[in-house]
């Protein structure tokens, strides 16, 4: 009996989780006129909005540039946020104290005080309209940091004294000896440096302009904002199914990574 | 060999360093002095004293956006904290399909706030939105969910809920597994009831989890950009400013940069504020 | 295992070139040419500077449509800020001209060869001087214009019995009051009057107040010499009549994003809308829907026509333009007679020139398309944009006092226009 109530509960529950998807996925395959049912299948089921999106804005384009930025974003992040995590975790010197307060400090400043002078900063740089104003402030993240020195913590001494006397320098130690025994903080800080790129919408929006160098998510958005969805609701659901679809699908195969990482990024407090 | 040591070390911190200066000490300390500027990065740059501050002070917007943000945060965090850890109780029960369950109550956290952004404003549409459907359906009357000042903001705290509860059924499912079972054991065979149990022995355990949920529900209130953006453009009579939308407004609309930094500077320290509060808040009770 | 470290490294290097490279890389000396980015505009400046380009190989232009973004105008500020600008841009609101003119960004047209000829042979002594700046410099080519008119569906209207379009507000308001119907019978109005977005934002006056406000009071402007003119009685009527309407719910007050356009979908009868809606509706429309357009309704209707407001999109040369000469010499061939006619038969907007009604190349096009004949009866009564600075920020105080006292009734439209002409004061006080 009360089982039958839990999971009545938990159905009820997926149902409003789920329904909302499979109603955008239905209705973006549905004809501008059948698209207000509420219904699981698509009526007079139709590719044109697709079409259209495709025909109006360089969707494949940004989709390329949403997953080079991304890449390159995360790679920056695990290199830069490792090799500092590892001289807080593993080196003694002047200033170490000083570089984690900076780190706590970077932590709890709330992105509203940077965003203008980071913007300005990007015109100085002649930086507005190019992939750098997306990737070089976001090439170093404080909480990859923690996460890497927490790790870096745990793995025992002998092993970096051991590659020490045997000659190898720290990047190598790093990257050789450090690198394939933290897997499990590489993907996580992966997994969510990949998604937190991937779905920044407002600094996109701010320091790009150009259409070609459009990320995914900020193409979508002034597509559906601005004029040229000409206020039709299909080629609008075409357009965020298809922003929806990359993540969804890695989603399905990576569950168990996408939800344990995201889980510890709660625990930073 | 220490000297060389040394020497690394500094090395491996030297991108941070470089990072730091460039995109965090130099914007902070530019940010204040922005604050006494007038300057629309066209023209030169113009000082004028206090008047950004003075301007503030005498602004509808700001206290608009700061009474909303209020408004969002009284209904989502009530809201995220009731549904999360009733769920993540239901979860932590020995059910089959648990791993299917979780995974569709996560799966608005992994999709973009574009994406569902978009999707919720067919959902909340007046005359022939889904849920207005429903209601009629059900012989209730419709709502101006997006129409309506009241209650946009509310639609938007409810959309904002939907997308982010899987995170916080999550952090609770942890928080509650630390639970250690003995105690439930030991509670039953005092003839404790269900809710002497929850409130003496669950809640404490997951207070932390609370905690967190709330500073993070706090900070992403004052984070809401891309949900007024595209919903509502922060109307209906300004009902859904947020703090950002209004930077963003004042910043990248009307390029009052020196203004727009006085915003940014002043939310800064209302989210430090109110983030310091809850915690000793929290921590007294 | 150093292989695998230092391919790491040079992928890293790689991307950091790769991402300088990212800029998008101009041809050395090409000007570039930003258009709207609606497919027909698209189509004609293709066509047109594959013709310059084939003409002239040593001074080619590059075409661009304007990057997508919520407006045209926040992009072009953007790009101006971020010295992105484009040599030549086509698609600039007259009422930005004078902000980007202050600034200094943008060619004295005037300085160049043969222009005040050009000018005054296309355009009428009214409209140069509604482009002069306060310098008495001119920085921009008046080259599109797009009249905000009463798009109707006649079908609707004889329905409900009524045989022609409303010209005054008591004619509309009799009109909406038969034609807003709930024809369900679900308590839910479902046919309206019309519709016009609500948004308090400064654009989205261009369809309501605006040209409302323009043919009440035969072509007034909104800001003289720094200072709000429009604290009048004209603007409490425009607003008392919208305010009515919306009190009555004659026009629903949801946003259009949320919606299929009603007006193919039979769900409104009037809209206020420019000729570029044409194309759409022979595009979606099905045989259920007729249109037909007629002049913007006015507090007391005579026999005169009314002004309205024309949208006018104009052409500027930035100063970052190496060549203006020759940017100057590739748009005469752009705005010649037959290029505005080109335009006009590929976008259905209007070329700004006076002769639309004289000229027996229009006059033809227009015999052929009968559905564009109001806009050309109405194109000797425009108004574009004043010649002051600030005048989104004027448009959008106004939209604050408009979304309170029209859409929500919350205030009475004396003191709406007040408060709205209070402000305005305020911004030019700074």
């Amino acid at each position: 009996m009360k089982r039958t109530a839990l999971y009545l509960i938990l159905s009820l529950a997926a149902l409003i989780f789920l329904y909302p998807f499979i109603w955008m996925v239905s209705a973006s395959l549905s004809s501008e006129n059948g698209i207000r049912d509420l219904r699981f299948l698509p009526v007079d089921f139709t590719f044109d909005h697709y079409i259209a999106v495709y025909q109006s804005i360089p969707i494949l384009r940004a989709l390329f540039n949403s997953i080079f930025v991304a890449s390159f974003v995360t790679l920056g992040v695990l290199v830069f946020g490792s090799m500092t995590g590892y001289a807080l975790a593993k080196h003694r010197f002047r200033g170490r104290n000083l570089i984690f307060y900076m780190i706590i400090f970077t932590m709890t400043l709330p992105f509203q005080i940077t965003l203008i002078p980071n913007y300005i900063l990007m015109v100085e740089f002649q930086w507005v309209n190019t992939f750098a104003a997306l990737i070089i402030p976001a090439v170093m993240n404080a909480f990859a940091i923690i996460l890497f020195r927490q790790h870096f913590i745990s793995i025992p001494n002998d092993l970096i004294d051991a590659a020490r006397i045997d000659g190898c320098h720290e990047i190598r130690i790093l990257f050789q000896i450090l690198w394939p025994n933290s897997i499990p903080t590489i993907i996580t800080v992966g997994i969510i440096t990949f998604m937190t790129s991937w779905n920044d919408v407002l600094w996109p929006i701010i320091v790009i302009r150009d259409e070609q160098l459009m990320t995914l998510p900020q193409l979508v958005t002034l597509f559906t904002v601005g004029g040229r969805s000409l206020a039709q609701i299909g080629v609008k659901l075409a357009s965020a199914t298809f922003l929806a679809l990359p993540i969804l699908i890695a989603y399905i195969i990576f569950q168990k990574h996408f939800i344990q990482s995201m889980a510890s990024t709660g625990l930073k407090e | 060999m220490k000297i060389k040591k040394t020497l690394y070390s500094y090395l491996l911190v030297t991108p941070y360093l470089l990072h730091f200066i460039l995109f965090v000490a130099f914007p902070v300390i530019f940010s204040i002095v922005l604050t006494f500027h007038k300057w629309n990065i066209i023209s030169p740059m113009q000082f004028i004293g206090l008047s950004n501050y003075k301007k503030l002070l005498l602004d509808t917007y700001f206290l608009k956006a700061c009474y909303n943000t209020i408004i969002f945060l009284l209904i989502h965090i009530p809201l995220q904290l009731a549904i999360a850890l009733g769920l993540a109780l239901v979860l932590r029960e020995n059910l089959k399909l648990r791993g299917f369950f979780r995974s569709a109550f996560f799966l608005p956290v992994v999709v973009s706030g574009v994406v569902v952004t978009i999707l919720w404003q067919q959902l909340y549409g007046f005359e022939s939105g889904i849920f207005n459907r429903l209601l009629t359906g059900l012989g209730l009357s419709r709502i101006g969910w997006l129409i309506d000042p009241k209650w946009a903001m509310v639609s938007i705290a409810i959309m904002a809920t939907w997308k982010n509860v899987g995170l916080y059924i999550i952090l609770f499912l942890v928080g509650l597994q630390s639970v250690p079972t003995s105690l439930y054991e030991a509670a039953d065979l005092e003839g404790a009831n269900p809710w002497q149990k929850f409130r003496f022995i669950t809640l404490p355990a997951i207070n932390p989890t609370m905690f967190m949920v709330v500073i993070l529900s706090t900070i992403s209130g004052f984070s809401l950009f891309i949900e007024p953006y595209v919903m509502t453009g922060g109307g209906p009579l300004n009902s859904t400013l947020s703090a950002v939308l209004y930077i963003y407004k004042q910043g990248f609309f009307y390029y009052h940069m020196g203004y727009a930094a006085t915003l940014g500077l002043t939310f800064a320290l209302v989210i430090l504020a109110v983030v310091a509060l809850q915690r000793k808040w929290i921590e007294s009770s | 295992m150093i292989n695998r470290c230092l391919v790491l490294e040079v992928i890293l290097w790689l991307g950091f070139v790769l991402i300088s490279c990212g800029r998008n890389e101009r041809g050395n000396g090409d000007l570039i040419y930003w258009s709207a980015n609606n497919p027909e505009e698209m189509l004609f400046a293709q066509n047109r500077i594959k013709i310059w380009n084939k003409n002239n190989p040593i001074h080619p232009i590059t075409f661009q449509p304007v990057p997508e973004g919520s407006s045209s105008e926040e992009i072009i500020l953007a790009s101006v800020v971020g010295k992105t600008t484009p040599d030549i841009y086509a698609n600039m609101w007259q009422g930005d001209v004078e902000d980007y003119a202050l600034a200094g960004v943008l060619v004295p047209l005037d300085t160049l060869d043969g222009f005040l000829p050009f000018l005054r042979a296309r355009c009428s002594d009214f409209v140069i001087r509604e482009i002069t700046s306060s310098d008495g410099h001119i920085y921009q080519i008046p080259w599109k214009a797009n009249p905000i008119m009463m798009l109707y569906n006649p079908l609707m209207f004889s329905k409900a019995g009524f045989t022609s379009a409303p010209r005054s507000y008591d004619e509309f308001l009799t009109v909406a009051k038969e034609m807003t119907l709930d024809r369900d019978q679900n308590g839910y109005t479902d046919q309206w009057m019309g519709t016009t977005e609500v948004a308090a934002i400064w654009w989205q006056r261009f369809f309501n107040f605006l040209p409302l406000y323009i043919a009440a009071s035969g072509g007034a402007p909104l800001v003289e010499n720094g200072k709000a003119v429009f604290d009048n009685q004209h603007s409490v009527e425009v607003f008392e009549f919208l305010q009515e309407i919306y009190r009555n719910g004659y026009f629903p007050k949801e946003q259009a994003k949320s919606q299929s356009d009603p007006f193919l979908t039979g769900g409104i009868a009037v809209k206020f809308t420019g000729p570029w809606d044409i194309m759409q509706l022979n595009r979606f429309k099905n045989d259920s829907i007729q249109y037909d357009f007629a002049t913007m309704p006015v507090p007391n209707s005579d026999d005169t026509l009314p002004y309205t407001y024309c949208d006018p999109k104009n052409i500027v040369i930035f100063r970052s333009c190496s060549k203006p000469e020759i940017a100057w010499k590739f748009l005469q061939t752009m705005i010649s007679e037959d290029a505005d006619l080109e335009f006009l038969q590929l976008s259905q907007q209007l070329p700004r020139r006076k002769d639309l009604s004289e000229n027996t190349k229009f006059i033809q096009y227009f015999d052929e398309n009968p559905t564009l004949k109001p806009f050309q009866r109405q194109s000797a009564h425009l108004r574009g944009m004043d010649s002051s600075p600030y005048m989104k920020e004027v448009l959008d105080l106004i939209s604050q006092e408009y979304e309170l006292c029209v859409v929500y009734d919350k205030k009475t439209a004396e003191q709406a226009v007040k408060d709205a002409a209070q402000a305005v004061n305020l911004l030019y006080l700074d």
